[in-house]
């Protein structure tokens, strides 16, 4: 029971987001059972989710140093695009295996060299990352629009569809490769050196940097691993929609945002767990495909997931200050016992 | 712990799956029974079985996706649908992304078929990236159609609306320019976004086109992208007679883009140096026709489109195939090349329209 | 003089603002025509007037994003006013105002008081704003103004378009609130540190709600600028307006940290954002290399403005220790 307790305090955040959740998820199993509660829907949410998901952990990671990655729509956009141009090479089209692997590697470099663009000059130059970011979300845009001339690249080879549609075991592809960059992201920010290090430098940089933190390496490599991430997610992208293009998934940076603060990560940097961030992930992916298969009007359902935002953001603070003033009176009534 | 329960998440979204794949049969099978929100009449007839086949007038659920909601030609376009869809006795659901995105498009066609639908019209954002999404609806037994922009593969396709074939389309946007400007001198082209495909498709047509028929139109630069906004159209139309000062003409390809233009060159006052024409909403287009800051507009009949494309579903769903002789109530002048069906021709504005 | 002059924070972003004009002008004499440099400013009244609002949150280490859908519900408003009702012009500005104002303190109450951090508590709003705007209107185009709206729109003063006068006379206002009042000082105090503000006696949440009230009212004097500009109301055409005005904010040299930025940093960012959309048509750039220019310069001006801080700060230390 004690070790519930403590348990129940050390992921208070988590344990919420996880209720509304399960009841969210309750709810519209009961309204729409024969349409929210089918395989097909589950299936498809599954395969939904990974994209915001890999975007809100690239995102999360920035956050986490007290900085923010609005370029990262245009890192996975860009990423797919140069997949997509080996892809659709004659090459990958002889030598398949080959050409998916050197696909994915091209998606990677591209990952390494926008995270190095961004994180040398937020970490090596000084710049606050909001403006740098701002900065190359343009300059990646400009860049894809002008390699593709803003068309579409497609006629990639059947294999690779089963990255963004296959199924192992019944689990969606992208799903599992989601579970699998959850674990790598869990791994990397809350159990390794580094991840305590980025921890450190969210908190507060001067003290960090003067407990010996080299903490403009820590940054450099907290935006690669955002790029990573995005790379990952643009990648199921281009597979899902068979195709490559500049605007694939611009709509998703004002919702990575909301989901990694609806998570539980501060904005200031310094806390927030990979957990809360998936759950909040699953959250929205909930609400609106439950709301869209319920029929909702599609203004409805921003709405929605504004009023949740605050919703949990003040039931969060509510229920902080209401467990503060319990330790003052419990503290107030053992000192009055004394 | 935090892992635990990632893995516990995991494993309930696992076993609800599991379970639910043993009582339905896969896929979104379209039980027509009324959700609990919406208020479907009780014609809750048919509780299984393909949706293509069976159930009478009334039962069907057309879905219609544009390409984004809230912009007036989509809107239009949508008025058309539910018309059509109380006309002819459908229940029309006509729902799309909120910005001009393929993802959020997919996720939308991909919740769509769970909601069982018995056919989906979408017009794509990409005509390459709803195919997998709409591969999912076909093996759904979803009738699958497109409108506004053609998709990416012809045999998914039931049927597809084209309001007007692009090549012709195209030509007819500069022989309007030139009526407009005379056959020589500047011009330029105003686009809603670098990346649209229909626009694109379009103004390359339109290049060629020009350069064949008209050697002395020069187009002066690349095409101007302008966020589909006409703010922005408008500023950058401001830029450009500036930039060029020969410039004589400018053809608008998004419905934003010749109204910004003509607000710019009215404005200036260079009503008579500068010809202006495109795309635009009948509408929208009037007042700068008539003070001649806007010379020539053209467009299909909006309303129509949005109508023959939900009265198309319905004759496919009822079991019809397509064919030249084909009959579409309200229709007389629609033709078919195999499963292409053509709205007609475009309308032109001009100020005689307002008349 | 001189030495203090360079020695500011906005000398750097002014000398790009001077390179990149003098660059274009040379590419097309046509830039520095003062119908271009009219042109240019009534077209970025707009993102100026909103911008100004932006200044104090991010002064006081907020951030306000819901802007780009309060603008949308202001202009809706105003349009409606003014085509059903045929409301004077008076009326709507104060309307328009009212329901900026309104979303404002919903904001700040929000942020104040429940102490929800504002990117947080205004992205809700702005999605909450914008969806309840789409849901009323369907994102139907308003036409068809009165007449005498209209002529509001291309009324000019001495030459100058009445939106490039109302731009200056709220450049003047912002300055002198946040130079002279006691709440525009405790602006910068917040920014500076909250607590300490607290300690020297200011009233934290009051002046932090009033901000972000101050920003709406900004917003809604945009929507009835933007109105007069476009001549109808397109309620979807502000997505994504939010950027663009943070941008012109913190190139200006406002930290999003809080504590720092000013009026003539943020009109030298709003004319350097205006200068650039302008200057790289008029410069004859092709269009699939506008983006690419722009995303350098922004990186690179912001890049070069820490570099010189930092050799400056290095400067300092040095002298302190020859000293």
């Amino acid at each position: 029971m004690k070790a519930f307790k403590t348990l129940k305090e050390k992921y208070a955040n988590e344990l919420t987001l996880a209720c509304i959740f399960i009841a969210v998820f309750i709810i519209l199993g009961i309204l729409a059972p024969d349409k929210f509660l089918t395989a097909y829907n589950l299936g498809s949410m599954m395969s939904q989710m990974p994209e915001l998901g890999l975007l809100s952990l690239g995102m999360m990671a920035a956050i986490l140093t007290g900085g923010m990655n609005l370029s990262i729509c245009y890192i996975a956009s860009l990423s797919g695009i140069f997949a997509a141009y080996v892809l659709s090479s004659d090459f990958a089209a002889t030598n398949v295996g080959i050409g998916i692997a050197a696909a994915i590697g091209a998606a990677m470099l591209i990952a390494v060299i926008t995270g190095l663009i961004n994180g040398g000059v937020i970490a090596y130059i000084g710049v606050a990352a909001m403006l740098v970011t701002l900065g190359t979300m343009t300059l990646f845009q400009g860049i894809a629009t002008n390699i593709t001339q803003g068309g579409a690249i497609s006629g990639f080879p059947e294999e690779f569809m089963a990255l963004g549609g296959g199924n192992v075991f019944g689990i969606p592809v992208p799903m599992l490769i989601y579970i699998g960059a959850i674990i790598a992201a869990y791994l990397l920010l809350e159990r390794s050196a580094w991840g305590s290090r980025v921890y450190m430098t969210g908190c507060n940089e001067t003290a960090a940097r003067f407990s010996g933190v080299n903490t403009k390496a820590t940054v450099l490599k907290v935006y690669i691993f955002s790029s990573v991430m995005a790379a990952i997610g643009g990648l199921i992208m281009i597979s899902r929609y068979n195709s490559a293009r500049v605007d694939y998934g611009s709509s998703y940076l004002m919702m990575s945002i909301s989901a990694v603060v609806l998570g539980g990560t501060s904005i200031m940097g310094g806390h927030g767990s990979v957990i809360g961030t998936v759950i909040a992930v699953g959250i929205i992916q909930i609400v609106t495909t439950g709301l869209n298969v319920l029929g909702i009007n599609r203004y409805l359902i921003d709405i929605i997931i504004g009023a949740i935002l605050i919703g949990v953001l003040a039931i969060r603070f509510l229920s902080r200050r209401l467990s503060d003033r319990n330790l003052v009176k419990a503290r107030a009534a053992k000192v009055g016992a004394q | 712990m935090k892992k635990l329960l990632a893995i516990l998440l995991a494993a309930v979204m696992v076993f609800s799956l599991a379970a639910c794949a043993g009582g339905t049969d896969a896929g979104g099978s379209a039980a027509a029974s009324a959700s609990a929100e919406a208020s479907a009449p009780a014609a809750d007839a048919s509780d299984t079985g393909e949706p293509a086949s069976g159930a009478g007038d009334g039962d069907y659920k057309i879905a219609v996706v544009p390409k984004l909601i809230g912009i007036p030609y989509f809107t239009q376009t949508g008025d058309g649908a539910k018309a059509a869809g109380d006309e002819i006795g459908v229940e029309v659901t006509y729902t799309g992304p909120s910005k001009a995105d393929a993802a959020e498009q997919v996720k939308m066609i991909e919740d769509l078929i769970a909601q069982g639908v018995d056919a989906i019209a979408v017009a794509p954002n990409d005509p390459a990236a709803v195919v997998p999404a709409l591969e999912k609806a076909k093996n759904a037994g979803i009738v699958c159609l497109d409108w506004d922009a053609p998709v990416d593969n012809e045999k998914l396709i039931d049927a597809s609306i084209h309001q007007i074939e692009d090549k012709e389309f195209a030509e007819h946007s500069i022989d309007m320019l030139v009526e407009a400007m005379g056959d020589s001198g500047d011009y330029a082209i105003l686009t809603g976004s670098l990346s649209a495909p229909n626009q694109n498709l379009w103004i390359d047509y339109a290049k060629t086109y020009a350069a064949e028929k008209y050697p002395n139109l020069n187009l002066v630069t690349d095409p101007i992208p302008t966020e589909e906004k006409q703010q922005e159209a408008y500023s950058k139309t401001l830029d450009l007679v500036k930039a060029y000062p020969d410039l004589k003409g400018i053809v608008g390809y998004a419905t934003v883009c010749p109204l910004g233009a003509a607000q710019a060159i009215r404005e200036k006052g260079l009503q008579d140096q500068i010809a202006v024409v495109g795309t635009a909403v009948k509408e929208d287009a009037q007042e700068f026709i008539e003070d001649g800051s806007l010379d020539i507009a053209f467009l299909w009949n909006t309303q129509d489109l949005g109508a023959l494309t939900v009265k198309v579903a319905k004759y496919l769903l009822d079991g019809n195939e397509l064919s030249n002789d084909m009959v579409i109530d309200g229709f007389p002048d629609i033709s078919v090349d195999g499963n292409v069906v053509y709205l007609g021709p475009p309308e032109d504005y001009t100020k005689d329209t307002y008349k | 003089m001189v030495k203090s002059l360079v020695k500011k924070r906005e000398f750097t972003i002014f000398m790009i603002v001077v390179v990149i004009a003098v660059v274009i002008a040379i590419s097309n004499s046509v830039f520095l025509r003062p119908d271009n440099i009219i042109d240019v400013l009534k077209s970025n009244s707009v993102i100026g007037i909103m911008a100004l609002g932006m200044l104090p949150v991010l002064i006081s280490g907020g951030i306000d994003v819901s802007v780009s859908s309060t603008i949308a519900l202001c202009a809706v408003i105003s349009g409606k006013l003014l085509t059903i009702s045929g409301a004077n012009l008076f009326v709507v500005l104060i309307v328009s105002i009212a329901v900026g104002a309104a979303v404002g303190l919903a904001n700040g109450l929000i942020i104040s008081k429940l102490k929800i951090s504002p990117i947080v508590a205004t992205l809700g709003t702005m999605s909450i704003v914008l969806g309840a705007v789409l849901y009323w209107t369907n994102g139907e185009w308003i036409t068809n103004l009165p007449e005498d709206f209209k002529s509001f729109g291309t009324a000019t003063v001495a030459g100058i378009p009445i939106q490039v006068i109302i731009f200056i006379a709220l450049i003047a206002v912002t300055a002198l609130i946040l130079k002279y009042t006691l709440v525009g000082r405790g602006v910068y105090a917040i920014g500076g540190s909250t607590s300490s503000a607290v300690r020297v006696g200011y009233n934290v949440d009051k002046i932090q709600t009033l901000i972000y009230v101050f920003t709406g009212m900004t917003v809604g004097l945009a929507a009835v600028v933007h109105t007069s500009i476009v001549q109808q109301v397109d309620p979807n055409t502000f997505t994504g307006l939010e950027m663009d005005v943070i941008a012109c904010v913190v190139i200006g040299g406002a930290s999003t940290m809080g504590g720092s930025g000013s009026v003539t940093g943020t009109v030298l960012g709003v004319l350097l954002m205006a200068i650039m959309k302008n200057g790289l048509i008029l410069a004859r750039i092709p269009t699939y290399w506008q983006d690419i220019v722009v995303g350098l310069i922004i990186v690179f001006a912001v890049s070069i403005d820490v570099l010189n801080r930092n050799r400056e700060q290095e400067k300092l230390v040095r002298v302190d220790v020859e000293e």
